[in-house]
């Protein structure tokens, strides 16, 4: 029902509070050709990720943290 | 003298009975009939663990007699039988289990098929429990939020003494009441003495606040009386206990039969639950069980072994057990089971996280009351207390109903496995054992149990699993605060009314549809002057030192085109290089940026944005002004006009260009007007602050009385932006729209290093275009989203149309695709011919908006 995303400003958070920003990824591509995957392609981990949220019922910070997408459990 | 209605007729009530124990000592003994073949159905488990006892209470269904305190006044129905419980003609259904075979659902009622919807309406006529009430308006339950270091589950010993020695913060919570679940004084005494410890320690407990599952986090709802409470919790101590085994023999389900602990806790209360009494132990409880039945009067025999079968027929008047003596049958109108204990281990079940633990009997069936605290204790410490297996485990004899809920006997098992369904949880699924409204607390361990003996294959003979919700939670307990529906209004809300506008929902906002004759909104906005509030756009203020590479970045405009005091239409793409948003780009004169975004975008822009500041770790900061600024439009060609008799600034194209801005006053209100138009005319788009949007407005419309002004809504501007080519995001676009796809190729910088969605652009850019937005006329009036056709194969449909005065016709805009790699220029849109033609249809050199 309720995961809690740590959030340095405000603390532990219910996650309906935060907009889910997907995997970490690279900001741009070195060409075009590469472009396509850094896009589209996600790496789709089953095991301890780095992903953006935003805190967007909050602080509206935007955050990178581990989550583990198996057990569904933030690194703290 | 308490009374309450049962079913019409009144009984009397005790102070402190459940419902339960107040009906038996007024003689009823059948408290439901069962789903499939109507068989009586008596208190059984006493504890509120089995579904025997639903009753509707005051209208609503599903409430435990056994364990609901019985009030003054209450009316209760007991849910099955017609026409009562007590005389049921659907009890003939016990004499026709062939036409209720195991997994019948499947196999009768399927041929003809015509009949199945008669078949689907008598049986559920004839089955379920209970019957909603007719509701039309639904009160949600407030929900609670509590954040908790520990949350016990469960207020016995081992709960209590587990709370009492947690430490940070720590809440029980118990389904009853504290204590009341308590036979003997020994436990009671314990019970008092660590909810005392408890108290001091600032615990705090949450008396009938039932837990219905377990979330991951760990997060733990609580149903309450009056409020549904979300619990965070670091760590979950479950301390639901354990109850007596269900003993599966044949007559097991007859009224009459109890379970051990149920059985003193009724009689505990005052009621005498029969005459003749044999108490069947195989465990230490027996001599207290007994002790409690003959204090409230009864005649006891208590007796070891197992039980072979029982018989009755209304209620229980004989049974059979297989003593260390030999096999005794014994003369009785009441049996108490204490044949083994079963822990209510549902909830710890539920949850693999290792911050939820046991303690007390439901990892120690059967323990001591020492045993309990002990465990409670080492669960505070953070010691995971190893579970005992719960023994013995169950025994099934050659008949009996396994599940009680939901009518499935040991027969039903054997037929379901030569059927070749043998593993537990597809045991499970066709035979629906474990599946009724006690969810599993009778049932569980004998389904594997059963598997077992059968010798089904490793892996399929677990306990099947545990789901929530396990109390059936009632919808409005459930809906807090889900129904509340989120509204925006501007400053100007009242305003609109006052003039009769029709508000229409535009995301969360409530934006004035129209005034009354949208098209004479428009012929104001043509001929003479008009305003409009824009106060729901989204607002923004950048600044910083890295604001213009922030700028740079997000979108594709060259930043540096824009010269202080000048704005230009701003493009937002995403990373795939589709359009994403729109709005306008203002750089101030004092370094910093002035943004707008479409109504709807403001949230994604601010994310947008600070993602991007974050991301490339830029000294760039982002105020959001859209709940803080007002913006009001006033377009037409007499707008300069209208603005000049409110304000004695320099209103000239020196001062204010095209596109460009000025911080100006205007009657008395400071003013950033923007000269933009989306609407096609002179116009100025003054934001200002949102407490003097009123007196704005209010001054607008009082000057421009002098050229007939008239405030425009959505209606209207509907049309002018068509008029001008403009789209509406969403509404002429789709989701994978890149720039040259609208046409928009000119809002975009490719000569820029990079910008976000460049390199899709480039990707993009070496396919063929396969589809285009293009400006159309109709020698008619088309609905929206009609297709286009060439040669009927459709191409292509109306995304937006309208008929214009302004331009003389039917317009509009619609998707198009390239036949054989060329785009038509005439298509059909069904009876109707459309044209293919540039856009602006109004106006198309913007002289009127330079002007």
């Amino acid at each position: 029902m309720s995961l809690l995303v740590p959030c340095p400003t405000c603390g532990d958070r219910p996650f309906t509070e935060f907009a889910f920003g997907g995997e970490l990824r690279d900001v741009s591509s070195p060409d075009t050709a590469s472009d396509f995957a850094r896009v589209y392609l996600r790496e789709n981990t089953a095991s301890a990720q780095e992903e953006r949220w935003f805190h967007l019922l909050g602080c509206r910070r935007w955050v990178t943290v581990r989550r583990d997408t198996t057990a569904n459990r933030f690194e703290r | 003298m308490a009374t309450l209605r049962l079913d019409g007729r009144r009984i009397e009530v005790q102070d402190g009975d459940t419902i339960g124990a107040a009906a038996f000592r007024a003689g009823v003994r059948t408290f439901s009939r069962s789903l499939k073949s109507h068989r009586r159905r008596g208190l059984y488990c006493g504890t509120g663990d089995c579904a025997n006892c639903l009753v509707t209470v005051d209208g609503m269904p599903g409430a435990r007699a056994c364990v609901t305190e019985a009030r003054d006044g209450m009316r209760v129905t007991r849910e099955t039988g017609w026409p009562s419980a007590d005389r049921d003609t659907l009890a003939i259904m016990d004499r026709m289990h062939w036409a209720t075979p195991v997994g019948f659902y499947y196999k009768v009622f399927s041929r003809p098929r015509w009949l199945w919807p008669l078949a689907e309406r008598v049986i559920r006529r004839a089955t379920g429990t209970g019957t909603l009430p007719p509701t039309e308006h639904v009160t949600a339950t407030p929900t609670r939020f509590l954040r908790v270091d520990t949350l016990v589950i469960g207020g016995g010993v081992a709960g209590l003494a587990a709370a009492a020695a947690a430490t940070g913060r720590v809440a029980v919570a118990e389904g009853g009441s504290i204590g009341a679940a308590a036979i003997d004084p020994e436990a009671r005494a314990a019970i008092d003495r660590l909810a005392v410890q408890a108290r001091v320690a600032g615990v705090e407990i949450l008396e009938r606040h039932a837990a219905i599952g377990i979330y991951e986090g760990p997060s733990v709802p609580l149903l309450g009386p009056d409020e549904l409470v979300e619990v965070e919790a670091s760590r979950v101590i479950v301390a639901t206990g354990a109850i007596e085994a269900h003993g599966v023999f044949p007559g097991n389900d007859l009224p009459g039969i109890w379970l051990g602990r149920g059985a003193a806790r009724v009689a505990a209360a005052g009621v005498k639950i029969g005459d003749r009494a044999i108490v069947v132990a195989n465990t230490d409880a027996g001599e207290r069980i007994g002790a409690a039945l003959r204090a409230a009067g009864a005649h006891v025999t208590v007796v070891t072994g197992r039980v072979l079968e029982a018989r009755g027929r209304t209620q229980v008047s004989s049974v059979t057990v297989l003593t260390p003596q030999g096999r005794r049958a014994y003369a009785c109108d009441a049996l108490v089971l204490s044949l083994g204990w079963a822990p209510r281990d549902s909830l710890l079940r539920m949850s693999p996280d290792p911050e939820v633990v046991g303690a007390g009997e439901v990892v120690l069936p059967g323990c001591s009351l020492t045993a309990a605290e002990d465990s409670g204790r080492a669960a505070a410490r953070g010691e995971s207390v190893e579970a005992r297996l719960a023994e013995p485990w169950p025994v099934l004899e050659h008949e009996g109903y396994v599940c009680v809920c939901e009518d499935v006997r040991v027969h039903d098992l054997e037929a379901a496995w030569e059927e070749g369904w043998t593993s537990s949880e597809i045991l499970k699924r066709y035979t629906t054992a474990t599946m009724g409204p006690c969810q599993a607390a009778l049932c569980s361990r004998h389904l594997a149990a059963f598997t077992q003996e059968k010798g089904a294959v490793p892996g399929a003979t677990g306990r099947t699993t545990a789901r929530p919700p396990l109390r059936a939670p009632r919808l409005e307990e459930l809906i807090g605060g889900v129904h509340e529906q989120a509204e925006r209004r501007t400053a100007l809300h009242e305003r609109h009314h006052a003039l009769g506008a029709r508000m229409d929902h535009s995301g969360l906002w409530l934006r004035p549809g129209t005034y009354g004759e949208f098209r004479e909104e428009i012929r104001a906005v043509r001929q003479r002057v008009s305003v409009m509030d824009v106060s729901t756009l989204g607002k923004f203020l950048v600044g910083g030192r890295d604001a213009r590479a922030l700028l740079d970045w997000t979108f594709p405009l060259d930043v540096a085109s824009v010269a202080p005091g000048r704005a230009r239409y701003l493009l937002a793409l995403d990373e795939a290089g589709y359009v994403m948003d729109d709005g306008l780009l203002a750089a101030l004169r004092d370094g910093t940026f002035f943004l707008t975004s479409t109504s709807g975008g403001a949230d994604r822009m601010e994310a947008w944005l600070r993602n991007w500041i974050d991301r490339l770790d830029l000294h760039a900061h982002l105020v959001n002004q859209t709940a803080q600024l007002g913006a009001i439009n006033v377009a037409g060609p007499h707008a300069r006009d209208l603005l000049a008799a409110l304000s004695g600034d320099d209103l000239s194209r020196e001062a204010i260009p095209y596109p460009g801005h000025g911080e100006i006053e205007v009657a008395g209100v400071p003013c950033r007007a923007l000269a933009v138009g989306f609407v096609g005319e002179l116009s100025y788009e003054l934001h200002h602050p949102r407490g003097r949007s009123v007196e704005l407005w209010d001054a607008l419309l009082d000057a421009g009385r002098r050229w007939d002004i008239r405030p425009h809504g959505l209606d209207a501007l509907d049309v002018l932006r068509l008029e001008k080519g403009h789209v509406y995001l969403a509404q002429d676009t789709m989701p994978d729209d890149h720039p040259t796809k609208l046409g928009l190729d000119w809002a975009v910088a490719m000569r820029k290093p990079d910008f976000v969605g460049k390199r899709a652009l480039e990707r993009m850019a070496q396919l063929p275009l396969e589809r285009s937005l293009v400006g159309l006329r109709f020698d008619g009036s088309p609905q929206r989203g009609h297709p286009l056709t060439v040669d009927g194969a459709i191409v292509g449909r109306i995304t937006s149309c309208t008929e214009s005065e302004a331009v003389g016709g039917s317009i509009g805009l619609g998707w198009v695709r390239a036949v054989d790699g060329v785009f038509p220029a005439q298509l059909r849109a069904g009876e109707l011919t459309a044209t293919v033609v540039p856009t602006p249809f109004y106006d198309p050199g913007g002289e009127r908006l330079r002007a």
